[in-house]
């Protein structure tokens, strides 16, 4: 199979053999794809410094079995300038992708997703409201959606003025405020919030705190490594 | 495969050398065997002494077979001056073609999340201990322009920033004889984004 001029960007690269990488991309219409892209590490490779996260990209490649062969790369436009912590964030994103798509599974809206988060790090924007709302986009492309204006069961809209334990896998459930046992409570707003995608600051901590949470549950017993370079040394 | 278990051997062995294949690692054995056995004999010798002796420096983790290295132990060098680089080819090649004369930290990789490398991977509790205790008056930082080593870069500014070091970093740019017309658009941008106020 041949597929030519892929939207693409590049999550993760890897040395293979003496001069050669292995891509981790992710592709606009055929999702997470593992390419090689032979020769590339060569001092005078057609694609030096090019195959790297981050940049918008045209990919063109053959794909027989589980890893395809890259064939041709372009560059669409300069790449987002990330540096300090919004570098950080694109590394997150990364890795989150990196760990909740299946290879070769499409994900258009998502692909979408990522690059206007992408233009928002690059643009000086607060992080933390693209960051969950592309969280949660994720989590939905990957079968983890969300349920954020109701209660699971009874079906009673969420409050904004209420306080909610969220359980991963079922939803919010209405408890008091005070009765706070190491239980992660969230408020009502903060889930409408997150349903309508308009995020104020006062929501962040919360939220952050809530989608850290279910990020972690879903990944299991191998916590996200890109978050270690948040804390300080 | 020639039946013979320690020719074999040998020439598998040989295949550990970064670009050998099976073609060179054959014609590399058979020139020692054949041509030039006091050369293999002394490789011998050297490669064995080298793989049991040489170590990594105890202040700035470069190969060495000391406690500290040459570059470390030598008190003529800038003790105020901290180079920050991700191998020990990096400070070879820094000491090849350039007059520094401070001392560096060997970083042996850099911060790569995907890769399972976070800042406890890469030792850098190590080079906290450093700035805290022994702080350069400068801190140069020179990593590679690729994703990961921006990151580690970053991080190695808010670590010197928390012990109030000044910091630098070593320009990227397009190389001296490179032509606009012929460097890479990643260059270019890095090169014009980096670019420096020239004294009218
Ligand atoms: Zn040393």
């Amino acid at each position: 199979m041949r597929f030519d001029l892929e939207p693409a960007y590049i999550l993760h690269t890897r040395s293979y053999r003496e001069s050669s990488l292995i891509l981790e991309a992710f592709s606009r219409e055929q999702g997470r794809v593992a390419l090689v892209a032979r020769g590339a590490r060569g001092s005078r490779s057609r694609w030096k410094n090019m195959l790297q996260p981050f940049r918008p990209l045209l990919l063109s490649w053959s794909q027989r079995g589980e890893m395809g062969t890259l064939t041709a790369a372009d560059q669409v436009a300069a790449p987002p300038s990330l540096m300090a912590e919004p570098l950080f964030c694109g590394i997150y994103a990364n890795e989150l992708l990196m760990r909740f798509l299946q290879r070769s599974d499409p994900h258009p809206g998502l692909f979408d997703r990522y690059r206007d988060l992408l233009g928002e790090l690059a643009g000086g924007r607060a992080p933390q409201a693209p960051l969950r709302l592309f969280e949660k986009h994720l989590l939905e492309a990957a079968g983890f959606g969300l349920l954020l204006d109701r209660e699971p069961g009874s079906g009673e809209p969420v409050e904004a003025d209420a306080w909610y334990q969220y359980v991963p896998e079922s939803g919010p459930q209405k408890r008091a405020a005070s009765g706070s046992d190491g239980d992660l409570l969230v408020s009502g707003s903060a889930l409408l919030a997150l349903q309508s995608g308009v995020i104020a600051p006062r929501h962040h901590r919360e939220l952050k705190g809530l989608m850290r949470h279910l990020i972690a549950h879903y990944l299991g017993d191998r916590p996200l490594k890109s978050q270690s370079l948040f804390y300080e040394s | 495969m020639s039946q013979e278990p320690l020719l074999d051997q040998f020439i598998e062995s040989l295949r550990c050398l970064p670009g050998v294949g099976p073609k060179s690692a054959q014609r590399m054995a058979l020139h020692l065997l054949e041509r030039d056995r006091n050369g293999g004999r002394h490789l011998a010798t050297v490669l064995e002494a080298a793989m049991e002796r040489i170590g990594r420096c105890s202040r700035c983790r470069n190969l060495t077979e000391q406690e500290t290295c040459a570059i470390c132990a030598n008190d003529q060098r800038d003790r105020s001056l901290l180079c920050i680089v991700e191998s020990p080819s990096d400070v070879i090649a820094i000491e090849h073609a350039t007059g520094y004369q401070g001392q560096y930290f060997v970083l042996m990789g850099r911060l790569s999340p995907l890769d399972g490398i976070g800042p406890a991977e890469l030792g850098l509790d190590a080079l906290a201990d450093r700035l805290a205790g022994q702080p350069p008056g400068e801190m140069i930082i020179a990593t590679n322009p690729t994703v990961e080593g921006e990151a580690t870069a970053f991080y190695l500014q808010r670590m010197a920033r928390k012990h109030d070091i000044p910091i630098s970093r070593i320009a990227h740019g397009v190389p001296l004889g490179g032509e606009l017309e012929f460097t890479d658009q990643s260059t270019i941008a890095h090169a014009f984004s980096s670019r420096q106020r020239v004294e009218s």
